[in-house]
């Protein structure tokens, strides 16, 4: 039953706003470009205070998750559970490749990138040649979370074991400022570069498949889309932002450990991130790690409780908002607009 | 070599036991209950705090399984409710996102409430040897309840026209439905079950090993995985899958290392999953 193809009710938790993707340069840039902006003015709000900036450094990283989840489950329907595990052989790669290996910190950056990008691209072209569906790709993919952290215990003379280490490399450079500014900037170039990676795939024919296999994988394969190339092109894209996102992060951290890269840290909540924001939208992954984080920073004293908080949240979400913040507003909007033109 | 085999089985029993609730909610329901490992911990909680209380262990337990048929029964008249109206890979989609938010709040709020609780049933006695081998005393009476509670499964979906009903609605919800059985009730009666099947899993873990509030996730994870090697809604394939774990999971420990043999276990998963996406005693569609 759960490995079908998708069907037409199986993907109405999945976007579907897509339909009216603009064409023009201009109505993909602004945006972008202002939402940019708006987050380069954070530090001149928050710029005094240490604790504040890590916290906006690590929201930033998330929205390169979020964005890098969103291109593979928002886009080609694949429910990747090891976004964490993705990020992680970034981050530990580069942490192994710099330090221990002696390799320059761009390179081991990029190398180790690749490492996470071939990474993903094997995962789906499993989940693909062996036609799993949505559920059994999660499990899969749930299962290589398990197994790199049980790898990254075991190998505790290069990880640190449970408790991590220190990174070495880079300790003298901008992306260990004190200030937390420069490393807040290099993750808001990420940003960028990723919502304009994104922002024209979608406008390329590659993303004209995406959606034509995300809206009806059985009609896509019979108008002539190679449906299984598109989703490994989704994944290898996707992985390869989670890896860079993740390895520029711990660099900038200066420490690592399994539980930076952790399921319960970074899957779950990129998941709830998303699901907020609007699966399958351009802006959602910003909207959401946004509100997350701050959410999150205010309800920081209640320890445990917030946990609670989030379980509501996820449920009154699924309930009530199942496409999230975006296609919402934009359909009250649309909804606003058309009144208005109506009594004119 | 037949030390470990024995181990293998006793902790392949877990493994089937911990799948078994999972299986049979998805099977019937296509609902996938992310949940189940709170369950379990909550039904652990509620032994521990009625034990602390002064009531004597068999009355205390039978009160946690009766916490966990009654955490079944909730979610089966709140959040599950929307997610009925969803049929395939939607449902499985809302059921699993809609409890994965219900594991959040219980373990947000059993971690505030009781950060340092955990129960655990110790066996007075020393080792019992069995085969030549000698298995330590919880091992045996956890895979003692295990076996009956198996042999009990076996009988109601078997011999008993409720339990038969049961499987029609497993087999073919709409076929069923034109003789005249209600899906929903069957579905009401699974989840009850499923909730009583997490607390034993939890009172038989905890004479092995103590329960606590972080125990949850773990619980989920596996039984999900033992759930999908074995066939989902396939409770003899779950039995299977979790005795072959088991012994994968043991003798690798022995000839390897641990680290090593967690990632052999979870490896021999997904191998299985990518061979037979069915799970090993499923029938393909």
């Amino acid at each position: 039953m759960s490995h079908q193809p998708t069907n037409g009710a199986g993907t109405s938790l999945i976007g579907g706003t897509e339909a009216h993707t603009s064409r023009s340069i201009p109505r993909l840039l602004i945006p972008i470009i202002a939402a940019g902006a708006a987050l380069a003015l954070i530090p001149l709000w928050l710029g005094d205070s240490r604790v504040l900036m890590g916290v906006a450094v690590l929201g930033l990283a998330f929205v390169c998750y979020a964005i890098g989840f969103n291109v593979i489950f928002g886009s080609t329907g694949q429910l990747f559970l090891c976004v964490g595990a993705l990020a992680g052989v970034g981050g530990f790669g580069a942490t192994i490749l710099a330090d221990n290996v002696g390799l320059p910190i761009g390179v081991s950056i990029l190398v180790a990138t690749l490492a996470a990008t071939l990474t993903g691209g094997l995962l789906s072209f499993i989940a693909v040649k062996r036609s799993l569906g949505v559920i059994f790709t999660g499990i899969v993919t749930l299962i290589f979370t398990l197994s790199f952290d049980a790898l990254l215990l075991g190998l505790s003379n290069l990880t640190g074991g449970d408790s991590g280490r220190l990174i070495a490399s880079g300790a003298d450079t901008f992306l260990r400022a004190r200030d937390r500014i420069p490393p807040y900037y290099l993750m808001l170039a990420l940003v960028i570069l990723f919502l304009l990676v994104h922002g024209l795939l979608r406008r390329s024919h590659i993303g004209w498949a995406f959606r034509a296999l995300r809206d009806d994988e059985v009609a896509a394969e019979l108008a002539g889309v190679d449906v299984a190339r598109y989703r490994v092109y989704g994944a290898l894209i996707g992985a390869a932002m989670l890896g860079l996102a993740g390895s520029t992060y711990v660099l900038t951290e200066g420490r690592i450990s399994p539980t930076t890269f952790g399921f319960g840290r970074v899957d779950v909540v990129v998941l709830v991130m998303l699901a907020f924001g609007g699966i399958g939208t351009l802006f959602g992954p910003i909207v959401g790690a946004v509100t997350f984080t701050i959410i999150d920073e205010i309800l920081i004293d209640f320890g445990q409780l917030r946990h609670v908080a989030y379980g509501i949240l996820i449920i009154v979400l699924f309930l009530w908002m199942p496409r999230g913040m975006i296609p919402t507003l934009d359909a009250v909007w649309r909804r606003v607009r058309r009144l208005v033109g109506v009594r004119k | 070599m037949t030390a470990n085999i024995l181990d293998g089985i006793v902790l392949g029993l877990q493994f089937g036991l911990l799948a078994t609730g999972l299986t049979l909610v998805y099977g019937l329901g296509g609902v996938l209950n992310l949940g189940y490992g709170q369950i379990a911990v909550t039904a652990a909680m509620t032994v521990a705090l009625a034990m602390e209380a002064g009531i004597p262990v068999l009355p205390a337990v039978g009160i946690g399984l009766l916490a966990g048929g009654l955490f079944g029964l909730f979610l089966d008249q709140t959040i599950l409710r929307p997610v009925y109206r969803l049929r395939g890979e939607a449902r499985v989609l809302l059921s699993l996102l809609l409890t994965l938010g219900v594991s959040f709040i219980v373990d947000g709020f059993l971690n505030w409430l009781y950060p340092l609780k955990a129960l655990s049933l110790h066996m007075r006695g020393g080792a019992v040897e069995i085969l030549g081998v000698l298995m330590r005393r919880g091992s045996l009476v956890a895979s003692a309840i295990t076996l009956v509670t198996f042999a009990g499964l076996y009988i109601f979906f078997r011999y008993t026209s409720l339990g038969l009903a049961v499987r029609s609605v497993i087999e073919d919800e709409e076929g069923a439905r034109l003789i005249g059985i209600d899906p929903k009730k069957m579905l009401r009666l699974i989840l009850i079950l499923s909730g009583v099947l997490a607390a034993l899993v939890a009172v038989t873990r905890s004479m092995v090993a103590p329960v606590d509030t972080k125990s949850g996730l773990s619980i989920t994870v596996f039984a999900l995985i033992v759930t999908v090697v074995g066939g989902l809604g396939n409770v003899g394939g779950a039995l299977l899958a979790g005795i072959i774990l088991g012994i994968v999971n043991v003798i690798a420990a022995k000839l390897i290392g641990s680290y090593i043999s967690l990632i052999i276990l979870l490896g021999a998963a997904a191998v299985t999953i990518l061979i037979r996406p069915a799970g090993l005693l499923g029938v393909k569609e």
